[in-house]
């Protein structure tokens, strides 16, 4: 659970068929698209394969554990932030080699630091509707990205 | 050196203003009659038209046409530059290659942008779903992250990040198109007391969207000369890469574009780094113009603090930098950003460029960025060289 206030739901397949992601999320999964021809995962989600350019993508769950590459925290109101800020922001490397940016919830400021280990966490949405984001498992992790 | 029948023989560039009231069509036209005015040259004259597409005018998919339209031009050949901040280098360089295909014989390339009025653009794509929710609507998280990253890997100095823009800022004062408000001093207290946005980003390492228009004629030399103008700069080399490290699910996003296209530019001119008399880099942030030291050979990779804080980078200095404030001190007019670079490139090495003139300038390297994509460095980056 997070303190943190609910935020508007995106209408869902208005770029590529989305669905996916949001079904998974439903059922506390993150799921990403996977290129069968090259067994690599894509995020965000393309219209083709970003290695081979074929349609052979589906989407699979992750393990949703993963590193710190980057991280930040807004400080300032602007669109899409309000009521939200101090918000901390990360660009996760997940376990499986695909990169998110997402939010890191439920951890002190001071513990979020590039390596860092995160676990996938989940945020709300309005009408509790499931979004990704990170919480810190460990001060430093072994890996450093 | 390299050598080129095509010049920039003339420009224009309104003076930056913060909600200006003027739509991007009112601003060109101001820098339209302005260039017309300065070169004597007729409209009627003007056959081949670039567009930098707006912000402020991003719902239409016909702004490139509507601005012939606006100006009453009947261009042969038309470009919409959609690559934001590379649209005006990118703008001559295409204008270059359509007058020596014979599309066109007398190009303008027009920048012209008032997001601080109207915006009226939505990038759309991946971005609702996948970026927005966290927050990430805007540059300034993103080049949190950037800039955190740079930080874990090569160590960032804020003074150095600072001296950038107290060094732009003291550009701006001498030039009377920069943006009223910013035309007072900074220091490096100011600097270093300046609200963060985005850890470690402070406000004074960003740009503010205002409002302005800038515009450059192109034409082959011996148009110009057969015309009377005597002022001219050859754009003696370009390149620019799009969607950088596009397809690569983990890059590493310290590295831009700029890694790819400085030995590109470098290459044609037959200049090197220590050649270059001034350089005027696409500067929405502090943090890109340091990095840019970096691609670019003015300095090793991760040596852009130690770089900035030990080099003269004043109009007087060793490697004069924007040194009419760059858009961080002068104001970023949306996206016809690229063009005020560049505009104060031209007006350098046309000798027009009074308190802030960089003495014996030979040639100048401009660049330009454009659009900040998920979880990479900047999408387009743009480099030309020009020399006298």
């Amino acid at each position: 659970m997070t303190d943190l206030p609910s935020r508007p739901v995106p209408k869902t397949n208005l770029y590529v068929p989305s669905q996916p992601f949001w079904d998974g999320a439903r059922s506390g999964e993150l799921v990403l698209q996977f290129c069968l021809d090259t067994n690599r995962f894509q995020h965000p989600p393309h219209p083709l394969s970003l290695y081979t350019g074929s349609q052979n993508v589906e989407w699979r769950p992750v393990s949703g554990k993963g590193v710190v590459y980057a991280s930040t925290v807004v400080r300032v109101p602007g669109p899409g932030v309000t009521g939200r800020i101090p918000l901390a922001v990360a660009t996760v490397e997940l376990d499986e080699g695909v990169r998110i940016i997402a939010n890191i919830i439920e951890s002190p400021f001071e513990t979020i630091q590039i390596g860092s280990l995160v676990e996938l966490a989940w945020d709300r949405l309005d009408g509790g509707v499931p979004y990704p984001a990170f919480r810190i498992v460990s001060r430093q992790g072994s890996v450093d990205a | 050196m390299a050598r080129t029948d095509v010049v920039i023989a003339g420009f224009s560039e309104t003076k930056v203003a913060y909600q200006s009231g003027r739509s991007a069509y009112g601003l060109a036209g101001l820098a339209l009659s302005d260039l017309l005015e300065r070169t004597g040259i007729e409209k009627k004259e003007i056959d081949g038209l670039s567009v930098t597409l707006a912000l402020s005018e991003g719902s239409n998919p016909f702004f490139a046409v509507y601005m012939a339209d606006a100006l009453g031009l009947e261009p042969t050949w038309l470009n919409a530059g959609g690559i934001g901040g590379c649209s005006a280098t990118g703008g001559v360089a295409r204008a270059i290659s359509a007058i020596r295909d014979g599309m066109c014989r007398v190009a303008v390339v027009m920048s012209a942008d008032a997001p601080s009025t109207a915006w009226r653009s939505n990038y759309g794509a991946y971005r609702p779903e996948f970026q927005d929710p966290q927050g990430v609507q805007g540059p300034p998280a993103t080049f949190g992250l950037l800039m955190s990253r740079y930080d874990h890997q090569y160590g960032l100095d804020p003074r150095a990040l600072g001296k950038i823009a107290i060094t732009q800022r003291e550009h701006a004062l001498h030039n009377p198109n920069a943006l009223e408000k910013f035309r007072k001093p900074l220091t490096m207290d100011d600097y270093l007391a300046s609200r963060p946005i985005a850890d470690p980003l402070r406000i004074l390492d960003c740009v503010m969207f205002c409002d302005g228009a800038n515009a450059f004629l192109v034409m082959s030399e011996e148009e110009a000369r057969a015309r009377g103008l005597e002022k001219m700069v050859r754009p003696t080399a370009y390149a620019e890469v799009t969607n950088y490290r596009g397809s690569d699910a983990a890059p590493d996003i310290t590295e831009s574009g700029f890694y790819q296209v400085a030995p590109k530019v470098f290459g044609k001119s037959g200049l090197s780094p220590a050649d270059i008399d001034m350089f005027q880099p696409y500067d929405d942030f502090t943090v890109a113009v340091l990095m840019q030291f970096e691609a670019f050979g003015f300095c090793r990779t991760g040596q852009g603090s130690a770089y900035v804080n030990d080099t003269d980078l004043s109009y007087r200095g060793s490697l004069p930098l924007n040194t009419g404030g760059g858009q961080i001190s002068a104001g970023q007019p949306g996206l016809a950003s690229g063009g005020l670079n560049l505009a104060e490139a031209v007006r350098q090495l046309f000798g027009e460029g009074g308190e802030r003139q960089v003495a014996r300038a030979r040639n100048a390297l401009v660049t330009g960025i454009g659009v900040i994509p998920y979880g990479r460095n900047w999408g387009c980056s743009a480099a030309m060289i020009l020399e006298a």
